[in-house]
């Protein structure tokens, strides 16, 4: 469970990026927030961890309020998938996947690159679950395909049974069918964990397709709140009104085309 | 707002260099024709320029040549071989030779005054010598695997050395800002005073032999090393650690499984070279009495014995020559 309440956040240079946020995202639902690029989206997310701190605002975590003193604590409940999969290149699936669990290891075994018996186990039964073999093990997370990294992202996620997971985009660098895989694989996996998601997307059909619920962020606000078959044009129009959306704008297109025609340039 | 962007015939792209930029060039053209005849290099240009001469026949005398001459013909040959008299050897054992050797006998010649006789009386005596042909060669090797030794140890002391200097010299490690200013400027310390100074004083304390060696080399590219290690640690991905950050790891986590595996193949391209310039720097540090090869080296500079001294150059060269071979295979299998 995730609450956040009367959020507001402001950077040093002025910029507001999150105002009056009051969201309460029960234990077990996928949320995804949607928006353009700088709308709040990550900023929302990285609250929930405390990689960032609210200007004014409570932020409630599994029962447990977010400051200096639970932090540590709150952390180890909630785990985090990243855009660019922040994984360890250099090191292999079964490291990055087991560095998930650092936070519980012993601080000595874990520097000689010990992980105990149970994390190992987890770690084989996960890279199993989210699709990998074990011919992947022992490979280098560099020289696998970005589909297959997030895959070893959502395993190092799962790794200590959160009860939490924040996917900041992650699938904003992947093309579709593989995004696909990945929300659905993210999808199953914390429905069977039982864990709560909350997931920044700027893909609207994803967010229909595997969202519980869809938050609309726009300017650090929060512009609707609604069931993924609530979510028409009008919604959508609050938040990509005022931008060239990449993600199918037809009207946007159309008038494009339409200037193109009228500058009398011939378009092959 | 945005400005009206100007039509491009107004643009302004100024020429790459104007007359300020040849007004410097100039400037420091005439500070640096100072500063040569400060410290000579017109005579140094002129020197080789009469050695060039000589060499292919336009002068008929050079300095330089001169020297050089006389220097190559008194290392001419180099000494690999030794002669000991037995009765020098303690405890010399007939029938136990050391490899290659072989006892011979010498008549010498010995010049002694006799009191009673108030004269000088040249006698003939025989004794016998041990004669090692590659005697003394074997005993430059032992003093060259002595320095490697030494750079060795060195080089593991200012790795250990380093580690916890880089944590505390990396910027974003760091616990704070005086943690942070007292690593740099330790390792700025450690990196500013010469091995050969250090070396000096540390003999001074420790008496002759490796162990100032070790330590003067020690500290010296543990500077090296905790300047290069932490600058890596500044610049290493930072994706990797938020990820572990955001888990929950504590720093030294972090610093172990998302900055560790990231700047390893680096840390040991630098450790690699280090190793490298302590096996030269080993060489050079033994003439102040640190051990190794040096002492010897200078020992028989100071003799005049200069066929030893040609010996031992060689030595060097043929051991920084096959050690630098080493390290760039090494190297390049790692990166």
């Amino acid at each position: 469970m995730i609450r956040f309440e009367n959020i507001e956040k402001k950077y040093p240079d002025g910029t507001i990026a999150l105002q009056d946020i009051n969201i309460t995202v029960p234990k077990g639902q996928f949320c995804v927030l949607l928006g353009h690029s700088g709308a709040g989206k990550s900023t929302l997310l990285r609250l929930v961890n405390g990689l960032i701190t609210p200007s004014s605002g409570r932020t409630v975590v599994d029962k447990t309020e977010l400051s200096k003193r639970t932090i540590r604590s709150v952390r180890r409940r909630v785990s985090m998938m990243h855009q660019e999969f922040n994984l360890v290149k250099r090191s292999s699936v079964a490291v990055n996947v087991m560095s998930g669990s650092l936070a519980e290891v012993n601080f000595l075994t874990s520097l000689i690159g010990w992980f105990p018996k149970d994390i190992r186990r987890k770690c084989c039964e996960l890279v199993h679950r989210v699709g990998l073999g074990e011919e992947h093990l022992h490979r280098r997370v560099d020289h696998l395909s970005g589909g297959q990294q997030q895959r070893v992202g959502i395993a190092r996620a799962l790794i200590l049974d959160p009860v939490v997971v924040l996917a900041d985009e992650p699938v904003a660098s992947l093309d579709p069918s593989a995004s696909h895989e990945i929300l659905a694989l993210l999808r199953s996996l914390s429905k069977e964990h039982g864990c709560t998601v909350l997931c920044s997307l700027h893909q609207v059909d994803f967010a229909r397709r595997f969202g519980d619920r869809i938050v609309g962020l726009e300017q650090g606000q929060v512009v609707f709140d609604l069931d993924p078959d609530k979510v028409d044009q009008q919604a959508l129009n609050l938040i990509y009104a005022n931008y060239d959306d990449p993600h199918g704008q037809e009207t946007v297109r159309a008038a494009r085309v339409e200037n193109v025609v009228d500058t009398g340039v011939k378009r092959p | 707002m945005k400005e009206k962007a100007r039509s491009p015939e107004k643009w302004d792209l100024a020429p790459p260099y104007g007359a300020k930029t040849v007004l410097v060039v100039i400037a420091v053209f005439m500070l640096l024709s100072v500063s040569a005849r400060h410290s000579e290099v017109d005579r140094m240009l002129y020197l080789l320029g009469e050695a060039g001469g000589k060499v292919v026949g336009l002068s008929d005398s050079s300095q330089v040549v001169r020297g050089a001459e006389r220097v190559v013909e008194s290392m001419f040959p180099p000494k690999i071989s030794e002669q000991t008299p037995v009765a020098r050897i303690e405890g010399f054992d007939r029938d136990n030779l050391p490899l290659f050797s072989r006892v011979e006998e010498e008549t010498i010649t010995v010049t002694r005054f006799d009191v009673s006789a108030m004269e000088t009386v040249e006698t003939e005596e025989t004794r016998e010598i041990l004669v090692q042909p590659f005697g003394y060669l074997q005993y430059v090797m032992r003093k060259m695997l002595e320095t490697i030794e030494i750079a060795l140890w060195a080089t593991i002391i200012a790795i250990l050395l380093s580690i916890p200097l880089a944590y505390y010299a990396a910027s974003n490690y760091s616990p704070n800002r005086a943690t942070y200013g007292a690593a740099r400027s330790l390792v700025s310390f450690f990196r500013a005073v010469p091995e050969l100074i250090s070396a000096m004083f540390l003999v001074l304390a420790f008496g002759f032999g490796p162990i100032a060696g070790i330590l003067a080399l020690g500290i010296h590219s543990a500077g090296f090393l905790g300047k290069f290690y932490a600058e890596d640690i500044e610049n290493a991905d930072k994706g990797p650690q938020e990820a572990l950050q955001a888990i929950g790891a504590s720093k030294i986590k972090i610093l172990r499984y998302a900055v560790l595996p990231q700047v390893l193949p680096q840390y040991l391209a630098y450790s690699m070279y280090i190793l490298d310039r302590n096996v030269r720097m080993a060489t050079v540090i033994g003439i102040v009495g640190a051990g190794g090869i040096g002492q010897e080296l200078i020992g028989r500079y100071d003799m005049f014995d200069y066929g030893h001294v040609a010996t031992i150059l060689i030595m060097i060269f043929i051991t920084v020559l096959l050690l630098d071979q080493i390290a760039s295979r090494v190297r390049a299998r790692l990166i």
